[in-house]
């Protein structure tokens, strides 16, 4: 076995001592990066539907707050042009207003209004979530208008625009996160290695101190040298095999 | 008369479009020079937003033909006092938004004297809260293409005068006619804006009289052209069992839907109020049909002026006169190679809302007349009140108060006849129950 081959059998025996260490490493930052994900979804999710929620209730009750006179002059075709206005907000998908009776005063849904919404509860004002055949998943919140006498403002928000926004907000989230975790685990393999390095030569150090005869004995001085743990225990090596070889040669003068 | 879109604004709404009333021989003046400010010594300028581009272009284009073929007129004989009636024309495309941006437009930039022929409800709904806003100009909106209530109502019916009868009075009396039929079962089809709900609202008002509600209701959105499909709200309307159906809305989306209604076999009688744009419905319909008679046997449209064809009244003859002998140009524009393309339109010679724009802008040159030599903008209301039994020549009489800014209240019951709306006479033998 050459030199160099046996260099790089010991290099790999060390390593080997590592290699839990890198599972490890890479084991810890997967779980770091899973459970901050699971948090995120979960916190993003909840955090963007409240604010959804608070976002419509407001909407609900600035057009319930504006209708007022509107409704009592029954000026309907201002209503609709009010409602039509803030329909146009991204999020909001339908707007309808009905009166104490439960009649329909004003709304936006093309072609007609869902059997659905004309059979809910007209004075309901409670988030509730609704799935529409044809239109999609929106939460709804109402508004009383003069606390319910003169009707109800409804507004429904898209589930699927604040599912997009929510993958949006985890993704950026994600992807920082796996940038973290593969940067770690390239660093990780980085110092692991950093650290492989010396112990493998104090292995082939130590091989050769059990192997060598003396005069075939080369220096490590770059070993020796160093001012770390691993230089005291080259050293002591070098002072123990020093040791034996000195012992040696008495015992050999002996017997001459 | 085939003329293309070429001299037709169609560009962005914010850009507009100087066109005037102007002698025979040159209709499309450029006013840029000189339409800015209150009245000049030699004209007075009328500012006009309205739907020159896009899938209502018809009814702007149509009023702004009917308006000039009369200003034509006076202006050829030395104007009014000595002054030309001009309009200064902006496209809006029939969208609200920009109404609002071209009505500011009108007022601060351009000074006009007045504002004239807007045309729709969602557009002039949301331009009254800027007639409000500059009060203090005392800028009034003459005799807007629409019937709707915002501009007859508190807290915006100051600002403007209309002529036509409104939506209430066109519904009401289709609403009374069928239910006399007994059709009373009467659903509506209505484009879902501020114009679609004031015809609802109508329809509903108008059958609660009757002790009914509406049978049923389905919408579409503004802007929908004639090759969309209407199945979904004919469905919809066919699951009610209408005896009737009131549309609310613009001739391509009415066009559609009376087609698919048709064809789907809800044969029942299909309204359209004026603001539909008669001819280009009807135009729309026949278009390559072989049964086109037939297929549109069940339209019935209420017009808030007489039939064009009536030639025994003074105002309709004049029409037919001044129509032919300056046969009024599409609205020209600078930048007319850019609007050329895809949007042709080709004028009728004579159609129920050209004659609007007509007797529009014969009362209006009657009362700028009656303010005399300097008229300012003060004088406006005065003016128009002291209308208080003028002879338009359309079989009404015109009357004006401060308790009363509409000045005819006559509505006209039309059905097709050929590529013709022409008065019906008889409706117990059109569209009485079997």
């Amino acid at each position: 076995m050459t030199r160099s081959r046996r260099h790089g059998r010991e290099a790999l025996l060390v390593r080997k001592l590592f290699r839990k260490t890198r599972f490890g490493f890479f084991a810890l930052f997967a779980a770091v990066v899973l459970s901050i994900s699971i948090l995120s979804i979960t916190s993003v999710s909840r955090e963007l539907r409240d604010e959804y929620i608070i976002n419509s209730e407001s909407i609900a009750k600035n057009i319930a707050d504006s209708s007022v006179d509107i409704l009592l002059n029954r000026n309907l075709a201002t209503l609709q042009s009010l409602i039509d206005q803030f329909v146009q907000i991204q999020s909001i998908r339908y707007i309808y207003i009905t009166s104490d009776t439960g009649e329909f005063l004003a709304h936006t849904f093309i072609p007609g209004i869902p059997e659905e919404i004309l059979a809910s509860d007209h004075t309901a004002t409670e988030p509730v979530d609704r799935s529409l055949p044809g239109l999609g998943d929106f939460i709804e919140v109402g508004s009383p208008i003069l606390s319910g006498v003169a009707g109800t403002v409804h507004v429904g928000m898209d589930l699927e625009l604040l599912g997009l926004k929510t993958q949006r907000a985890v993704g950026q989230q994600i992807y920082l996160l796996c940038i973290i975790l593969v940067t770690g685990v390239l660093a990780s393999i980085w110092l692991v290695n950093l650290a492989s390095r010396p112990l493998a030569a104090l292995l082939e150090f130590v091989v050769r101190l059990a192997r060598e005869r003396d005069e075939d004995r080369v220096a490590h001085d770059d070993l020796l040298v160093r001012d770390d743990e691993i230089g005291d225990m080259a050293r002591l090596m070098q002072h123990v095999a020093d040791g034996r070889a000195r012992e040696g040669g008495v015992r050999t003068g002996k017997g001459r | 008369m085939r003329s293309g879109m070429a001299s037709l604004l169609a560009l962005p709404w914010a850009k507009s479009l100087s066109a005037a009333a102007a002698p025979a021989t040159a209709p499309h003046l450029n006013l840029s020079r000189g339409a800015r400010g209150l009245p000049q010594d030699d004209e007075i300028v009328l500012g006009v937003s309205a739907a020159f581009s896009g899938p209502s272009r018809g009814l702007g284009t149509e009023l702004y033909r009917g308006a000039m073929a009369y200003f034509n007129q006076v202006n050829e004989n030395g104007g009014v006092n000595g002054r030309r009636i001009v309009m200064k024309l902006l496209d809006d495309g029939y969208q609200p938004d920009p109404c609002v941006a071209n009505t500011i437009e009108l007022i601060q930039d351009e000074s006009v004297f007045l504002l004239f022929n807007y045309v729709g409800t969602p557009t002039v709904t949301r331009a009254l809260p800027v007639l409000k806003k500059f009060r203090d100009q005392q800028v009034y909106l003459f005799f807007p293409f629409t019937g709707a209530e915002p501009q007859r109502e508190p807290p915006y019916g100051e600002f403007a005068f209309n002529l036509r009868a409104s939506y209430r009075q066109e519904t009401a009396g289709l609403v009374d006619n069928f239910v006399a039929l007994g059709r009373r079962r009467v659903a509506v089809f209505y484009q879902n804006d501020a114009y679609g709900r004031s015809g609802w609202a109508g329809v509903r008002e108008a059958l609660a009289r009757h002790g009914e509600t509406i049978a049923g209701e389905a919408t579409y959105m503004r802007g929908t052209q004639f090759g969309a499909s209407m199945r979904g709200q004919v469905e919809i309307l066919q699951a009610r069992a209408p005896d009737a159906v009131i549309c609310i809305g613009a001739y391509q989306a009415c066009a559609a839907f009376a087609r698919d209604a048709e064809d789907l076999g809800l044969h029942i009688p299909v309204a359209n109020v004026s603001f539909v744009g008669s001819e280009n419905l009807l135009a729309l319909m026949r278009e390559g049909r072989a049964d086109a008679d037939s297929h549109t046997r069940f339209l019935v449209n209420s017009q808030v002026v007489p039939s064009y064809e009536d030639t025994s009244l003074p105002a309709v003859r004049e029409y037919h006169e001044l129509m032919e002998r300056y046969n009024p140009p599409l609205p020209s524009s600078e930048d007319v190679d850019r609007i050329a393309e895809g949007e042709p339109y080709e004028p009728f010679a004579q159609s129920f809302v050209s004659l609007e724009g007509f007797v529009n802008a014969k009362l209006i040159t009657e009362i700028i007349r009656r303010m005399g030599d300097d008229p300012q903008r003060s004088g406006i209301e005065d003016a128009v009140f002291a209308v208080r039994n003028y002879d338009l020549g359309v079989g009404e009489r015109v009357r004006f108060g401060p308790d009363r800014r509409q000045g005819l209240q006559q509505v006209y019951y039309t059905v097709p006849e050929g590529d013709r709306f022409v008065p019906l006479d008889d409706w117990e033998a059109r569209f009485g129950l079997p």
